[in-house]
């Protein structure tokens, strides 16, 4: 143990003295973070396009309440019938659809809302805001309806005061998060690909200290091929936690974007990619016969997958074949629990995802370990 | 007792032997010359004895224990400084040698005072804090030393620490080897240059393709050759020298231009110094001294290997 952290404080000295390596681990990610909201952070964020389909006729309230939709900032509503405004949500031209039954009116009135169907295939959060919004306009409607029980003239009454300006609800911004998530989601993209160029920087620097000798300098002291590996893996998995909460640091509190998911959950998450990237790396060393070649393999793969598993474009552009290919990528398993983090869905209940990423790490370690070991004849191991 | 005990020690990489059931003792208190030409074998043996190679054959003891059983207990008590340079450029040459101390478990302030020490030794003591990119030559060789040092081995290996660097340089090296002798450390000593053995290694042992094929103090070596002599020529130029005319004489083995001074390897009971100085003479060569010497342990390598230690 003493020995590891002899050798893990020597490389974090010489790491952090250099400047290219703050430029790589950190520069990079945050670098990508602006990037991303350029390409995806039209700051004021888009107009919800909303449909509504009417089938309780011309009554006030009915009226009313579309107009209020309406009247919400950022929003657009487009009159429709049924069968188009579910098609229209399929293919994505509408954001959310809102279904007025016959009786709506009515329901309300006698103080017992129903016949309303919200529908969206966006977030569950724009949605939610949409929804909420509605249900106090017709909480307080229905107030009425209640407080009257049945008598047409007294709700007529107070509801013709409730329609006032002084009385008028306040139109709310329904922030559509949509915008804001595809910037958590490029950003993190680009965060990843750094994040495995990183690790193979760092795992690559068993092939430098091969190549300056002083890899066999230290082999001949007592420290033992296993805890030099270790402390390197160590120093790796060390840099990759900083590079992930420098950059998240940065989305939260310089950028202020709005990931939709507390940002305390993607660390775990992160961190567990972060593992396949090390298992990644040591595999391209074990290979490697030089840091050139390295370098070589790393371009080679990282890029393409990376590529592939939709770190630079968002997956929806990618045609099915690539989608397949993606899932056996860990890039596109970490990319999936994120999206899935922003649909609402619990760390807890995205085991399958976080075993995926695991068993990535486990298996690429294996590998280079199998590896390593072959190379032991001449007891120069790597 | 001795300090270092190989037997039947072999080396092949697949089929190519690199040491050839090599045994060799070294007694505490020497230093011993590992004479070789390139591709002898010579370090190859040497990062068996550091346990960076595992021997194919064959067994190695330092103070008395076998290397491959106490393994530990044998890289505490071997220093060695590589052929190849191994320091860090990116790091100081404090921190330089106080990391590879470290690995043998120095910290606080022990691993200060040794450090400081082991860079006062190799004359870098006011170079603490400057890096090695931007050392001379010699100086990084030095360093090399000094990381091979500080943590105090009975043995160290030096494994041609003076290739490549100016004289001034090395003869600090030099000198910090019959200091490091005279404090207690035996030293395994190799080199490309037959001076700088003969000058300080109190044994000899004289590798070829992968066999000793002599040992000995430099007297014993070359008493072994007794049927060769060496004629020294100084002359002003050799311009105008046809060396092969020269190798034709009877009873000349081999001749050689060093500096100034032809040296010639010829047989001792062959007569042949009137025929070489007329061939020089014809030549229009300027003589200026000629000496019949005992053979130099350049000789002895010569007659012994068949080749110059350098090519
Ligand atoms: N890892 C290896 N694989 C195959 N052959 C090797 C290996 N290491 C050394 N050799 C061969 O073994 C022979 C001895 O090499 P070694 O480095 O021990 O020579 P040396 O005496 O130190 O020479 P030099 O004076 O050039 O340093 C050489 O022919 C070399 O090519
Ligand atoms: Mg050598």
């Amino acid at each position: 143990m003493k020995d590891i952290i002899w050798l893990i404080r020597k490389t974090l000295i010489s790491k952090f003295r250099n400047k290219r390596s703050w430029f790589l681990y950190f520069g990079l990610p945050i670098a990508g973070a602006l990037l991303s909201m350029l390409l995806y952070g039209n700051a004021s964020g888009t107009d919800l396009r909303v449909g509504i389909v009417n089938e309780d006729g011309n009554q006030a309230i009915t009226a009313d309440t579309i107009q209020f939709v309406g009247e919400l900032k950022q929003v657009r509503v487009n009159a429709t019938d049924k069968t188009s405004l579910n098609q229209a949500i399929e293919d994505g031209k509408l954001d959310i659809g809102i279904i007025i039954d016959k009786g709506f009116a009515d329901s309300v009135r006698s103080g017992n809302p129903g016949k309303m169907t919200i529908v969206s295939i966006k977030g569950a959060q724009v949605t939610a805001a949409v929804k909420s919004m509605l249900q106090s306009y017709i909480g307080n409607i229905t107030a009425i309806g209640k407080e009257t029980s049945g008598d047409q003239e007294a709700f007529d009454r107070i509801y013709e005061g409730y329609r006032q300006p002084s009385f008028k609800l306040t139109a709310d911004t329904v922030k559509d998060t949509s915008s804001t998530k595809s910037v958590t989601y490029q950003t993190f993209g680009y965060l990843i690909t750094f994040m495995m160029f990183s690790a193979v920087n760092m795992s690559g620097l068993i092939l430098r200290e091969k190549e300056n000798r002083t890899f066999l300098r230290i082999f001949s002291s007592p420290i033992s091929a296993r805890t030099y590996v270790l402390a390197n893996v160590a120093v790796n998995v060390i840099i990759m936690l900083l590079q992930i909460v420098v950059t998240l640091f940065f989305m939260r509190n310089v950028f202020h974007i709005d990931s939709g998911v507390s940002y305390i959950e993607f660390v775990p998450v992160l961190l567990l990619f972060g593992l396949s990237s090390v298992g990644l790396s040591l595999m391209i060393v074990a290979f490697a016969q030089s840091g050139a070649i390295a370098g070589a393999m790393q371009n080679l793969i990282i890029t393409p997958t990376c590529l592939l598993a939709g770190c630079f474009f968002p997956m929806d552009i990618m045609p099915d074949t690539v989608r397949r290919i993606s899932n056996f990528l860990p890039q596109h398993w970490l990319l999936d629990t994120v999206n899935k983090l922003q649909q609402g869905n619990k760390l807890g209940s995205l085991y399958l995802n976080l075993a995926i990423m695991a068993a990535f790490a486990a298996a690429f370690s294996l590998i280079a370990i199998y590896r390593f070991g072959r190379n032991n004849d001449t007891r120069m191991f790597v | 007792m001795n300090v270092l005990e190989i037997r039947n020690l072999t080396k092949k990489f697949g089929d190519f032997i690199a040491v050839d059931n090599i045994n060799l003792s070294v007694a505490e208190g020497e230093i011993f010359g590992f004479l070789g030409a390139n591709g002898a074998g010579k370090s190859t043996t040497i990062n068996m004895i550091a346990s960076l190679l595992r021997a194919t054959r064959g067994e190695i003891e330092l103070l008395g224990r076998n290397i491959a059983k106490h393994n530990k207990f044998a890289k505490m008590n071997i220093g060695i400084v590589p052929q190849d340079l191994a320091i860090y450029e990116d790091m100081t040459a404090y921190e330089n040698v106080s990391f590879f101390a470290g690995l043998y478990g120095l910290r606080g302030s022990l691993l200060h005072e040794r450090t400081e020490e082991a860079l006062q030794f190799v004359g870098l003591g006011d170079k603490h804090r400057s890096f090695p990119r931007n050392f001379s030559g010699g100086m990084k060789r030095r360093l090399n030393i000094a990381c091979a040092i500080a943590h105090r081995p009975k043995l160290i290996i030096m494994d041609e620490p003076t290739v490549g660097i100016d004289p001034q340089s090395r003869n600090y090296i030099l000198n910090s080897v019959r200091k490091l002798n005279d404090m207690g450390c035996t030293i395994i000593y190799t080199s490309h240059y037959m001076e700088e053995v003969e000058e300080i290694c109190t044994r000899i042992a004289i590798v070829d393709h992968g066999k000793i094929i002599a040992d000995g103090t430099k007297e014993q070596l070359k008493s072994t050759i007794t049927d060769t002599k060496d004629i020294w020529i100084g002359v002003k130029s050799a311009e105008s020298l046809k060396v092969d005319s020269l190798r034709n004489v009877q009873g000349v083995t081999a001749v050689r231009m060093d500096e100034q001074i032809l040296k010639i390897n010829s047989k001792t009971e062959v007569n042949n110094l009137n025929d070489i100085i007329q061939k020089l003479i014809r030549d229009r060569v300027e003589i200026r001294s000629v000496e019949e010497q005992e053979p130099s342990l350049e000789t002895v390598f010569l007659t012994l290997t068949g080749r110059n230690l350098r090519d």
